[in-house]
């Protein structure tokens, strides 16, 4: 992001001058206040929205200029989660990863191989005909984790995946994500858990009132003096 | 490949999507149904009241009553005169006893008989003309007015014009009817199409962000319409045929001509029918789920 900034119609100003590079393979975590700008930025980088100045590149694409059919194509290269999972209740924990594929019109020969890999890599293998409903919430967002992975993003969002979740479940989805990541996908964690980031001392990116307040490698949640 | 795929992922999406909000579907169906049969109401009606048309074109188009007691030297010259107009196809002779004679046979067709009363009733001669190009009817007339040996000319130009007014009429009354009923049609399956949009607000917000495109989103739904349509036009179609053989003679009862409307016609309503039906289900549905797509996006 070069000199991003982004203002609502009303006039809000959610983003201001932000200037951030991620490298391919990074673990980063996205801190700060609710309101800091946290969903603007992350709605910025899928191309939910576009800022009002400078600009935004993922993946090597540019997103300020990119036409509205282009989405699409961007999207399978960022795999997303969020804090309430978004499953779709009437269908089964491998109908759910199946569906990603099946709406983008993969073959079903690629969809049969491609969700039990996804469901052992996040350990659900076993859990594949469960309804979400018959889950725990670790479960759950496991199963959103392997619906993000089935195109093989080259970026994971994760936007509060721990907050629905008691202390000892976030830290399996951690190491989960910590997994994914050595298998070199960059993964940008959005959360409000001080514990596993001062634990993970990875790369913090603080926003306070639209502005980007830190960026430090090796970081805590609180600035460090 | 990917197309076919595509092509199998939206009509099954549309297809439950029809069952999953069976009512609201089946009801937006119905109303397809009830537009269709009132066009084919309409249809039906202007084709047999057109084929009586073109009945009354085919009829002998001019008659001319003649003097009385014309002299056959005269009026053989009057027939070669006729023959000679423009647009005149034939010209036939009708003798007072032949005239007499096609009277009691329509009272004969009719089942009764001819009660002259004992009275000797003697019918005018005329001509009978052909004519080659109906719009001739007029000029033949005119010539045959002014003409001595003719008392009066009778065509077919003015029982021709009443029914063009009246086939005008019911065109016009019909399509305003149809036009304000293909609204509440489209209107009915806007909604539908809506509610099923609205009740997978969900799926379609996963869909984006797990990199649908717009056509794998919008398509089922736009289906989803088409296929009421479809199955409108279907049972509408069965309907049609159920009643075709029984309303033939009923049309020709009520109109009081021959009506009778080839069964190629049937084949001509039902493509009419289906395009209707998969018109309006398709341009509802396309509606609806644009505004609701550019309203999101």
């Amino acid at each position: 992001m070069v000199d991003v900034g982004m203002t609502y119609p009303n006039g809000k100003v959610a983003l201001a001058d932000v200037n951030v590079e991620i490298p391919n393979g990074d673990f980063v975590f996205l801190v700060g206040p609710s309101g800091a700008g946290k969903s603007t930025f992350i709605r910025l980088l899928i191309r939910e929205q576009v800022p009002t100045t400078g600009s935004v590149r993922v993946a090597g694409r540019d997103l300020v200029r990119m036409r509205r059919r282009q989405v699409p194509a961007l999207r399978r290269r960022i795999g997303i989660v969020f804090q309430d999972f978004r499953l779709l209740p009437s269908k089964t924990v491998a109908e759910n990863v199946a569906f990603a594929l099946d709406v983008t019109g993969a073959p079903r020969s690629h969809i049969r191989q491609r969700v039990p890999q996804l469901l052992s890599l996040v350990g659900l293998q076993d859990h594949a005909h469960h309804l979400p409903t018959q889950l725990s919430g670790g479960e759950q967002q496991r199963t959103a984790i392997a619906r993000a992975l089935v195109h093989a993003p080259t970026i994971l969002i994760a936007d509060e995946p721990t907050g629905n979740l008691d202390p000892v479940t976030s830290w399996e989805i951690i190491q989960l994500l910590i997994q994914i990541n050595e298998l070199g996908t960059t993964v940008l964690m959005a959360t409000h858990n001080q514990e596993i980031v001062n634990a993970m001392r990875r790369r913090v990116l603080a926003l306070e009132g639209g502005h980007l307040v830190r960026d430090e490698a090796a970081a805590a949640y609180e600035r460090e003096y | 490949m990917p197309f076919a795929r595509f092509i199998g992922f939206s009509i099954v999406r549309a297809w439950q999507g029809f069952w999953r909000n069976a009512m609201m579907s089946l009801a937006a169906t119905a109303t397809v149904i009830l537009m269709l049969v009132l066009l084919s109401g309409l249809l039906i009606v202007i084709a047999g009241l057109n084929s009586g048309l073109e009945f009354i074109e085919s009829k002998v188009a001019v008659t001319a009553q003649l003097q009385d007691d014309l002299p056959e030297a005269d009026r053989i010259e009057l027939i070669a005169d006729v023959e000679t107009q423009p647009g005149v196809a034939s010209v036939a002779y009708v003798s007072p006893e032949e005239a007499m004679e096609r009277l009691r046979a329509s009272y004969r067709e009719a089942g009764e008989e001819l009660d002259t009363g004992g009275a000797e009733i003697r019918l005018f001669a005329s001509l009978e003309i052909n004519l080659v190009d109906p719009n001739a009817s007029g000029d033949v007339g005119e010539f045959l007015a002014t003409h001595d040996d003719v008392v009066r000319v009778l065509t077919k130009q003015a029982e021709y014009d009443t029914l063009l007014g009246i086939i005008n009429v019911i065109r016009t009354v019909g399509l305003v009817g149809i036009g304000l009923v293909g609204l509440t049609v489209l209107f009915m399956i806007i909604n539908t199409i809506r509610i099923a949009v609205y009740s997978r607000a969900g799926e379609i917000e996963i869909m984006r962000l797990v990199g649908a495109s717009d056509s794998f989103i919008r398509w089922p739904f736009i289906l989803e319409g088409v296929l009421c349509g479809l199955i409108g036009a279907i049972v509408t179609i069965v309907l049609v045929a159920i009643v075709w053989d029984p309303i033939q003679p009923a049309m020709v009862t009520i109109f009081q001509m021959p009506t009778a409307v080839s069964a190629r016609f049937l084949t001509t309503l039902s493509v009419v029918l289906l395009a209707a039906g998969l018109g309006v289900g398709a341009l509802g549905s396309w509606i609806s789920v644009r505004s609701y797509l550019s309203a999101t996006h």
